[in-house]
């Protein structure tokens, strides 16, 4: 039904537009009664309410078919609500036309479980793409891929094929390439799950680095061995409802997050 | 659209998909070569009949029996006429003499009487004579005493006409045919690079690339090989041109008085351009069609 409206695409999310001191001081991203269906009897996520502060660093969780992908496509626009809003930076992304989608995902950063990086390309190129889309010119694009290799610990690896490098790189190539744009808010959807648990860590440290420069992570996992290590805000989904907000799974009431994910 | 860095994923993408690329440059070179030879020959007609046209001609038959003075008057009024360039009368023997030369027979006809060939005024016009103008000569000529026919050789230029017009017409269904393969070749090819690259065009959609971005290339890529089919058949052609010219124009000269020519410049930036822009138009189409961005 939104869809339906033929609204004009947000300056905001137009090349080289800043955002405005109000747009600043709001929730980065607000999900409002949110629905989604693929079965019309049976919503994926059924009136999802969410607030994310600037700056901060928030693990989703719940079960395998929960939602939290879901949830991630709708932020970066790859999936629609079928009711409700989701605002970025006070913006109804919702209303955006096909058109400004590649502007909004310009101010966002996403990092998959595989990695989605290219095989046959370099390092540095797999991370350049990312702001040789935005047609920036060559010698900023060099300067700004060797900051952001240095920042996940791949300074100088530029030239190597991507076959050569380990999981774990491969991630973190995945990692820079999101990072490199400088974007708001870094989606992050399962980015540990292929890889052993001391890599794990490792990852999640290194999200937990680029938060600290003031980078807004949504960080979806269902592992939580890696959630219990830390004190982050908590969110979980279950059939498609936020069931907890929480400070940490240290402050988790009763039994514990084992009853809820089955 | 950002043109350098679409020309740098352009190449890119035309050495990653090389063999895909090369097979079927060649095909759609085939297709070239056949529509350029077809313009060869209708260049080469044309301009043949151009020539001949132009190199107006009117041979008047007079009768047995006809009368010198009608005779003289007649030559009189063709020499008075603007468009005539040159009369020359031909006497029966004359005309048995160069028959015989021309006819290369044998000497069963030597025997041939001479008033077996009507006498006649051969007629050159000033060149530049349009053939209508040609043909109200001959027929106002008709109607003196003296000429019991008139040869304009307007029903020779008619078939000549026919014959263009039916090289043109294959030219252009040709054309058209060529189009259409182009289209669909190098839609085809297209199809197959954006269904192997889809994982480049996946990652760059999701950080944030336009549908101009993603869709450029693959246009430059589809132009290159519409252009590179092109180039192909015209240097093929250039060259089997260059090989038979001489050969052909020995044996063509002495038949008709004409050499062979190769296509105009115009004709070959059409055919160049033609073929980039319909490469270009084929990858677009096809990109529109998979590449739902
Ligand atoms: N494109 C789609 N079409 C139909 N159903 C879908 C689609 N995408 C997701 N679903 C359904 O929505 C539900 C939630 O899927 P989602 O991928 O968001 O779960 P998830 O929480 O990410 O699970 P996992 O932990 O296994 O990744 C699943 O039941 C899935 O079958
Ligand atoms: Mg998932």
């Amino acid at each position: 039904m939104q869809e339906t409206k033929v609204v004009r695409p947000f300056p905001f999310f137009r090349a080289g537009a800043r955002a405005s001191q109000p747009q600043l001081s709001k929730p980065i991203l607000v999900l409002e009664d949110v629905y989604k269906f693929f079965r019309p009897d049976q919503p994926t996520l059924r009136g999802v309410d969410l607030k994310v502060e600037r700056g901060e660093f928030v693990f989703i969780t719940g079960p395998s078919g929960a939602g939290k992908s879901t949830l991630l496509k709708l932020v970066y626009r790859e999936l629609t609500v079928d009711e409700g809003r989701v605002l970025f930076c006070g913006r109804d992304i919702c209303r955006l036309t096909d058109k400004s989608i590649p502007f909004l995902r310009r101010n966002l950063g996403v990092v998959f479980q595989d990695f989605r990086i290219i095989d046959h390309w370099t390092v540095y190129e797999n991370v350049a793409v990312a702001l040789e889309i935005v047609s920036m010119p060559k010698r900023l694009i060099r300067s700004r891929v060797a900051e952001a290799l240095e920042r996940v610990g791949l300074a100088g690896r530029g030239p190597e094929l991507i076959t050569n490098l380990s999981g774990g790189e491969q991630q973190r190539v995945a990692v820079a390439r999101a990072i490199v744009p400088e974007p708001a808010l870094i989606l992050a959807d399962e980015p540990t799950g292929n890889l052993d648990p001391h890599l794990a860590i490792d990852i999640l440290t290194l999200f937990e680095e680029i938060n600290a420069t003031g980078t807004t992570v949504l960080f979806a996992t269902h592992d939580h061995s890696l959630i219990s290590k830390r004190d982050h805000r908590l969110i979980s989904i279950d059939e498609g409802r936020v069931l907890e907000s929480q400070q940490g799974l240290k402050h988790w009431p009763g039994s514990g997050i084992h009853t809820m994910t089955g | 659209m950002d043109l350098k860095n679409a020309i740098v994923r352009a190449r890119r993408g035309l050495r990653e998909e090389r063999r895909l690329y090369v097979v079927a440059v060649t095909s759609l070179a085939v297709a070239f070569i056949c529509l350029g030879a077809t313009l060869l020959g209708v260049t080469n007609l044309d301009a043949a009949a151009t020539r001949w046209g132009q190199s107006g001609r009117i041979t008047v038959f007079l009768k047995d029996g006809a009368d010198a003075q009608d005779v003289a008057q007649l030559g009189v009024v063709l020499e008075g006429l603007a468009d005539v360039q040159e009369v020359t009368h031909i006497t029966p023997s004359q005309a048995r003499n160069s028959f015989l030369e021309e006819a290369d027979v044998g000497a069963d006809l030597s025997a041939l009487p001479p008033d077996v060939f009507p006498a006649s005024l051969e007629i050159t016009l000033v060149s530049g004579v349009t053939r209508e103008r040609s043909e109200s000569i001959a027929s106002r000529l008709a109607e003196f005493r003296a000429v019991s026919d008139v040869e304009s050789y307007g029903a020779w230029f008619q078939k000549l006409d026919q014959l263009l017009w039916g090289a043109r017409m294959l030219a252009v269904s040709l054309a058209l045919l060529v189009m259409f393969c182009v289209v669909a070749v190098i839609g085809n090819t297209i199809r197959l690079a954006v269904a192997r690259r889809r994982q480049e065009i996946e990652v760059m959609k999701l950080c944030g690339a336009t549908n101009g971005f993603v869709r450029g290339p693959f246009v430059l890529e589809g132009m290159f090989q519409g252009f590179a089919s092109a180039l192909l058949a015209v240097l093929a052609l250039l060259v089997g041109y260059l090989v038979l010219h001489e050969p052909v124009d020995s044996t063509l000269a002495a038949l008709t008085g004409s050499r062979v020519v190769f296509l105009g410049a115009w004709t070959l930036v059409a055919l160049l351009v033609g073929g980039a822009l319909i490469g270009a138009i084929g990858s677009a189409v096809s990109v529109r069609r998979y590449l739902s961005v």
